[in-house]
C-alpha cells in the first residue's frame, strides 16, 4: 500500500458543463470564487477535482482551510479573484558545508516525494537541494548533497530499464567523486531494484543506499525524514562498499536498518518497518543522530582502490517467476517455453517442492520441468516459505526435480534469484548462468544459515 | 423552554451588563466538541467504547511541520516543532490498530457517526453539503500519531435560537478524537492511543455571542441538544468547549481546556480584562516610542562568580540579555490578578525550552543577583531609567531559541495583542496561559487516503428523521413535572438520560426522581460526595428498589452515598447489609404497637420518636398513618 496522493489531473475530472462554465467565466482552479445556490453562498478557492469526486461536484476551499463539495446543478459561480502563485521555498539555510563529504541523491519517484500541487494539478516533488534541505535541515549537517531527478515513477511501474539507468547514474556519480549515493525509490519493488543494483555495480567501492517511505512526506509523521537522514548518514560516513536498503527498523522512529540489497524483502503492505533481512542480519543499524552500529560482515571500502566502479547492466527480459501451489497447472511452464523464455524461477513449497506424483498424473510438474530444461531454459527453485534454504536431496521428490535439471537456489529469495538469473543470462550466457546461479556473488547466498536470521 | 431562553439575558447583581460588552466590541464564539456513541472508531474497526482496555506495547515517534495544501507552513505547526519532542504512544488491545498509529490507511468513514453528525446538523438548521471532503488538520503536538486529525465538514450556514438571540452556526464537522495525554516532560510526551480516532462532532458558532453569560447559555443549549440525540458519549472529557474571545483593538484568543461550563463566563470575563489591560500597555508603549533591541547580548561574563543560583553556569550554557527601550515598569503591569506582561512573555520563552526568564521589573536581589552585577548588566545593555531588559540563562541553543520567541512576544506587546491559543489554568482563578499561536487555514490538507462521501437523499432523510429537538423534549418534561424550573434544569443536565431510563422502567415518582437527580445530587456534590463515581446502572437499581418499597426516600440517598464511596453489590444487598431496608406494612405496624405499649405520650411525640430512631428506614407518611390507625384501634378497644 502506498500512501500517495490521488493525482488530480487539473480540470479533466470535471463534467463538460462545468468545464465550459469555467472557461466562459475565465475561472481556473486556485482562483477565489463565489458559489451561489438558493440561500447558500460560499466564497473560497476553487480546487481541482480528483477521480474520487463526483463529476458534478465543485470542491471549494473555505477561508479556514476546509474543503467542501457542492453539486453544481442549479448554481451560479462567479470569479472573485485570480489565484496567486505557489509558495517558494526560502533560499536561506541552503549553504552547504564544504568540509562535509559529498553525497549524491538520485530521485526516482515513489511515495517519498509526493505531494499535491493544486496550481499545476501535478504532484509536487523534492527536486532542488534547497527544497530538500528546507524540509530536512538535518541533511546539511551530514553531507554536501547534490540532488538529481532521474525520473518520477511509482516503483510498480519500473522495469529493468529504469534499474539500468539508475546503475549507470550511480556509477557516474561515484566515479566523479561522490563518497556515497542515496537513491530514493518507491518501496513496492525496492528489493528487486536493490538486488539489480547489487549485481550491476561491479567493483563497487562506496555505499549505495536505497531508501523510500511508506508514508508520504506531506504528513508530519512520515517515515521519509528519518529514512533519508539515516540513508545519508550511511552514504556519508560508513565504510560499507555494498548496495543496501535503509528503512525503519521498527514502528518507532528510533533507528533504521541497513539491509544487504540481495537479502531484503518488503514484508508488510503498509508498516514503516516493512523491509526485513531474509536469511541474513542487517549489515548495520543507524539512527538520526549519526550513530551507526555494525551488525554483520560486509564488504568494506578500500581506501586507495584505483579501479572505477562500472555498471554492468545487461539484463534479460525473458525470465519469469512461477508459483507452485496445490492444483497448480504445470503447463504454465510450457507457456513460457513457448514464448522463448530463457529462465524460470519457481517458488516451490517447503524445501523447494513442486507436485511430482499427484493423483492426477497430468498435474505432475516433473515432465514439464524436464522439457523446459531440455529446451535450454534455466529453471531455478526457491521457496515460498521465504525464510530458510531449499534442499535438493532430503526427499525423493526433491531429487527427482533436481535430476530433471532444476537448479536449487540455496537461501536466495525468489525475487533476488529472479533478478540474478536475468542479469547472469545477459552478461554471461546460459552455460555460465546455470553454473553461477547457486553460487554467491553479492551476498545473496550465505554459506550457513544462522539461527538469528529468522523473523528479525 | 422559556426559562432557558430568558436565562441568557438575566444578570446577577454586580455583573457587567450586555451594554458594557457591546461598548468594548466584545466578540465571542464557541467550538463545542462532542464524542459520539458508536461501536467503532471513525476510520477503523477498533472499539470506540468507554470500557477499560489493557495496554500492550509502546512506540516512539517524532513529528515535524510540513507544508499545507497551499504550500505555506502553518505558524502554529512550526512553533510546536520548535520544541522537537519525542512522542511515546501506548498501544491497547481492543482500541489500537495500525490505522491509529499511522501504519495502515484508513477504512471507510463510519456510517453511524456520519448519520449522527447529519442529524445534529439538521437540528442546527444547517445546509448539508452534497459531497463531504475528508481533510487533514495538521497537529504536531503529538496528540495524533498521524500528525494530523481527520476532519470533514458536514454542514454549513446553520443557526440556533437561544433566548432572544439568533446564534449563527457556520460549520459542523465530523472529526477524529486525539490521543489522551498521559505524561509530559521537557523532552518527551506520552499519549494513550485508545481514544484516538473516536468520532466527534465539532460545532462552531459565529462570533456573535454578546456576553460571557450568553456564551455559557449557548454552550449549555448545544450540550443539551447533543445529549438529546442519545447517541453521544457521556462522562468526563466526552464534551469540550473552546471559546474564542476578542475585544475591539484586541485579538482572537482561543481558550481550551475548560473543564466545566459553570465557570465559562468567568474565564471569558478574565480574558476580556486581560485584553483590555494589554491594549492599555500597548498604548503606553507606543506613547513612549518603546522598542525591543535587535541584538541579543551574551552577558555570561558578568555573572562568572554570581551568588544567584538561577544564573549558575556550566559548560555549554549561556546567559543572554536583550534591552527593552521604554519598557520600564510595563513588564510588571498586571493583566490578570497575579499575572503580568512579564508572565505572558515568560510563557512564550518557555516554549523554547527554558523554565522562565528574568526581567528588569522584578526584584532581582530576590534571586541573589548583586547590585554590582545589575549595574554592570545595565551598563552593557545601556539601560536608562526608562528601559528594562530580559535575561535568560540556559543551555546555549535553548537560551537563544527561547530568547528569540520572547523578543517576538515583547515586540507584539507594542503592537497590541497576538492571536493565541490559551489553556485554562484550573486553579480556581479562572485564568489562562499561552500554549501556542492560533493556527491558521494553512494547516489543512486533503486526506487523500479517504474518499469523498456523497450524501444521498436517503442518508439525509434518515438522519433528519432522528434529529433531536430541545423544544420538543422540554414540552415532554413540562407535562411530567410540576415545576417548570425543575424541568428546565433536568433538560440541561447530563442526568436527563438516567431520568428517562428510571421513569420508563419503574413507577418511581417522577417529581422525586427529578428532584433527587438535580437538587439532591448537586447538594451531595457540594458536601464532597463523589457523585460521578456512581454509574447510571447503579442509580437505576436504587430507584427500582425504591419503587418496589424496598427503600425510603432517605434510604435512596444513603444507598447512593454507599455506591459513591465505592461499595459494590446491588442496591438491595447494600440496603440489607447496612440496615437500610425499608420497614413497612405489618413490620411497621408491629413497631408502632411496641412503641405504644405502656406509653402515655401523644401521637405527635410518638411520631417524632419513631422518626428519629428509624429516620432512614421508615416513610413519614406511613408512620403517621400507622400511628393514627393504631390509636384509633386503641380507642375502639377502650370504648
Amino acid at each position: 500500500m502506498r500512501f500517495t496522493a490521488l493525482l488530480p489531473e487539473a480540470m479533466q475530472m470535471y463534467s463538460e458543463k462545468i468545464r465550459d462554465l469555467l472557461e466562459r467565466e475565465g475561472i481556473d482552479t486556485g482562483d477565489t470564487v463565489e458559489f451561489e445556490k438558493g440561500k447558500i453562498k460560499i466564497t473560497g478557492k476553487l480546487m481541482p477535482n480528483t477521480e474520487a469526486n463526483g463529476e458534478d461536484i465543485l470542491v471549494i476551499k473555505l477561508a479556514n482551510g476546509y474543503n467542501v463539495g457542492v453539486s453544481f446543478s442549479g448554481s451560479r459561480l462567479k470569479l472573485v479573484k485570480k489565484g496567486e502563485s505557489n509558495f517558494d521555498f526560502p533560499k536561506a539555510a541552503t549553504a552547504q558545508d564544504p568540509r562535509l563529504p559529498k553525497v549524491s541523491l538520485i530521485y526516482t519517484g515513489g511515495t517519498i516525494g509526493s505531494k499535491i500541487d493544486y496550481k499545476t494539478g501535478g504532484v509536487y516533488m523534492l527536486l532542488k537541494p534547497e527544497e530538500l534541505l528546507y524540509e530536512i535541515p538535518e541533511l546539511s549537517k551530514i553531507a554536501r548533497i547534490s540532488v538529481t531527478k532521474l525520473f518520477s515513477m511509482s516503483s510498480e511501474d519500473m522495469s529493468y530499464k529504469e534499474w539500468q539507468a539508475i546503475a549507470e547514474r550511480v556509477a557516474s556519480e561515484i566515479n566523479s567523486g561522490a563518497r556515497g549515493v542515496v537513491v530514493t525509490i518507491g518501496t513496492d519493488t525496492m528489493h528487486y531494484a536493490s538486488a539489480a543494483l547489487s549485481f550491476m555495480l561491479q567493483d563497487l567501492n562506496a555505499p549505495v543506499v536505497l531508501t523510500g517511505s511508506q508514508r508520504s512526506s506531506d504528513r508530519g509523521s512520515s517515515d521519509a525524514f528519518m529514512n533519508i537522514i539515516c540513508a545519508a548518514t550511511i552514504a556519508a560516513t560508513s565504510d560499507i562498499a555494498e548496495v543496501g536498503i535503509c528503512m525503519h527498523d521498527s514502528s518507532s522512529d528510533s533507528r533504521c536498518s541497513f539491509i544487504r540489497g540481495t537479502k531484503a524483502r518488503k514484508m508488510h503492505t503498509s508498516r514503516r518497518d516493512a523491509f526485513r533481512a531474509i536469511n541474513d542480519k542487517p549489515i548495520a543499524y543507524v539512527d538520526a543522530n549519526g550513530n551507526i552500529s555494525y551488525n554483520n560482515d560486509y564488504k568494506r571500502v578500500i581506501p586507495d582502490q584505483r579501479k572505477a566502479v562500472s555498471a554492468v547492466t545487461g539484463y534479460s527480459g525473458k525470465v519469469a517467476i512461477v508459483k507452485a501451489y496445490p492444483d497448480a497447472d504445470p503447463s504454465i511452464l510450457k507457456f513460457y517455453e513457448g514464448k522463448d523464455y530463457d529462465g524460470i524461477i519457481i517458488e516451490g513449497t517447503g524445501l523447494g517442492h513442486v507436485p511430482v506424483a499427484p493423483s492426477s498424473k497430468e498435474m505432475s510438474w516433473l515432465p514439464w520441468i524436464k522439457s523446459a530444461v531440455d529446451k535450454g531454459v534455466i529453471v531455478g527453485i526457491t521457496s515460498q516459505c521465504i525464510y530458510g534454504r531449499v534442499n535438493r536431496s532430503v526427499y525423493r521428490n526433491l531429487r527427482l526435480i533436481s535430476s530433471a535439471g532444476a537448479v536449487y537456489c540455496e537461501d536466495m529469495t525468489a525475487e533476488t534469484a529472479y533478478v540474478k538469473l536475468s542479469w547472469l543470462l545477459k552478461n554471461y550466457g546460459k552455460e555460465k548462468a546455470r553454473e553461477m546461479l547457486p553460487n554467491n556473488l553479492r551476498g545473496e547466498i550465505t554459506s550457513r544459515t544462522r539461527f538469528e536470521t529468522f523473523m528479525v | 423552554m422559556q426559562e432557558a431562553k430568558t436565562q441568557a439575558n438575566q444578570k446577577a447583581p454586580g455583573e457587567k451588563d450586555d451594554s458594557f460588552f457591546e461598548g468594548i466590541g466584545f466578540k465571542c464564539g464557541l467550538e463545542v466538541h462532542q464524542r459520539l456513541l458508536t461501536q467503532e472508531k471513525l476510520f477503523c474497526g477498533c472499539s470506540a467504547g468507554q470500557e477499560p482496555d489493557s495496554e500492550l506495547y509502546t512506540i516512539e515517534r517524532y513529528q515535524r511541520a510540513v507544508a499545507g495544501e497551499l504550500g505555506s507552513l502553518d505558524r502554529a505547526a512550526l512553533f510546536e516543532e520548535l520544541k522537537k519532542k519525542k512522542f511515546v504512544y501506548h498501544l491497547f488491545d481492543r482500541k489500537t490498530c495500525l490505522v491509529d498509529i499511522d501504519e495502515e490507511p484508513p477504512r471507510e468513514m463510519n456510517a453511524v457517526a456520519l448519520s449522527i453528525a447529519i442529524s445534529v446538523a439538521s437540528a442546527l438548521n444547517m445546509h448539508i453539503l452534497d459531497e463531504l471532503e475528508p481533510m487533514r488538520k495538521e497537529v504536531v503536538d503529538g496528540s495524533n500519531p498521524t500528525a494530523f486529525q481527520r476532519t470533514t465538514v458536514v454542514g454549513i450556514d446553520g443557526f440556533l435560537d437561544v433566548g432572544r438571540s439568533r446564534i449563527d452556526i457556520p460549520m459542523l464537522s465530523l472529526e477524529e478524537e486525539s490521543s489522551g495525554i498521559r505524561a509530559s516532560t521537557d523532552s518527551e510526551i506520552s499519549y494513550d492511543t485508545d481514544r484516538v480516532g473516536i468520532p466527534l462532532v465539532e460545532i462552531d458558532t459565529g462570533p456573535t455571542i454578546k456576553s460571557p453569560r450568553e456564551a455559557k447559555a449557548v454552550a449549555l443549549y448545544i450540550g443539551t441538544l447533543l445529549r438529546l440525540t442519545m447517541r453521544v458519549q457521556r462522562g468526563i472529557g466526552t464534551i469540550r468547549q473552546d471559546v474564542n474571545v476578542s475585544v475591539r483593538g484586541g485579538a482572537r484568543i482561543e481558550i481550551k481546556g475548560l473543564q466545566d461550563l459553570d465557570n465559562m463566563d468567568k474565564f471569558v470575563e478574565n480574558e476580556v480584562s486581560r485584553q483590555l489591560a494589554l491594549i492599555e500597555i500597548s498604548k503606553e508603549l507606543v506613547r513612549r516610542k518603546a522598542a525591543v533591541d535587535e541584538d541579543i547580548m551574551d552577558v555570561s561574563g558578568i555573572f562568572k562568580s554570581t551568588k544567584a543560583k538561577i544564573l549558575s553556569q556550566s559548560p555549554g550554557s549561556a546567559i543572554i540579555a536583550v534591552g527593552l527601550r521604554g519598557f520600564k515598569g510595563m513588564l510588571g503591569k498586571e493583566v490578570n490578578p497575579g499575572r503580568r506582561l512579564g508572565t505572558e512573555i515568560s510563557d512564550y520563552a518557555k516554549m523554547g525550552g527554558v523554565k522562565g526568564l528574568i526581567h528588569g521589573d522584578e526584584n532581582l536581589a530576590g534571586y541573589g543577583i548583586s547590585d554590582s552585577e545589575i549595574a554592570e548588566l545595565e551598563r552593557r545593555l545601556s539601560i536608562s531609567e526608562k528601559d528594562s531588559f530580559m535575561l535568560i540563562a540556559a543551555r546555549h541553543e535553548t537560551a537563544y531559541k527561547s530568547m528569540a520567541v520572547a523578543v517576538e512576544r515583547a515586540r507584539q506587546a507594542i503592537k497590541g495583542i497576538p492571536e493565541e491559543t490559551r489553556a485554562a489554568i484550573n486553579d480556581g482563578k479562572f485564568q489562562t496561559k499561552f500554549i501556542r499561536p492560533l493556527p491558521g487555514g494553512a494547516r489543512m490538507y486533503p486526506e487523500t487516503d479517504a474518499r469523498p462521501v456523497r450524501i444521498t437523499g436517503k442518508i439525509l432523510e434518515a438522519a433528519k428523521a432522528s434529529a433531536p429537538s430541545v423544544e420538543r423534549e422540554m414540552q415532554g418534561l413540562e407535562s411530567e413535572l410540576e415545576s417548570r424550573e425543575l424541568a428546565r434544569q433536568l433538560l440541561m443536565s447530563p442526568r436527563l438520560s438516567v431520568y428517562k431510563a428510571v421513569t420508563a422502567e419503574t413507577k418511581a415518582d417522577k417529581e422525586f426522581v427529578a428532584n433527587f437527580l438535580i437538587q439532591k445530587l448537586t447538594e451531595l456534590r457540594r458536601s464532597g460526595v463523589n457523585i460521578d463515581s456512581v454509574s447510571e446502572g447503579q442509580i437505576a437499581d436504587i430507584f427500582a428498589l425504591y419503587a418496589s418499597h424496598g427503600l425510603t426516600k432517605n434510604g435512596v440517598e444513603e444507598v447512593f452515598k454507599l455506591f459513591a464511596s465505592g461499595k459494590t453489590g446491588t442496591a438491595s444487598e447494600l440496603a440489607e447489609k447496612n440496615g437500610l431496608k425499608r420497614i413497612s406494612g405489618e413490620r411497621l405496624k408491629r413497631l408502632v404497637a411496641e412503641a405504644y405499649a405502656g406509653s402515655k405520650r401523644s401521637e405527635s411525640e410518638l411520631i417524632k420518636e419513631i422518626m428519629s430512631r428509624y429516620r432512614l428506614v421508615v416513610d413519614g407518611q406511613e408512620v403517621r398513618d400507622a400511628i393514627s390507625e393504631h390509636s384509633k384501634s386503641l380507642h375502639r378497644g377502650a370504648s
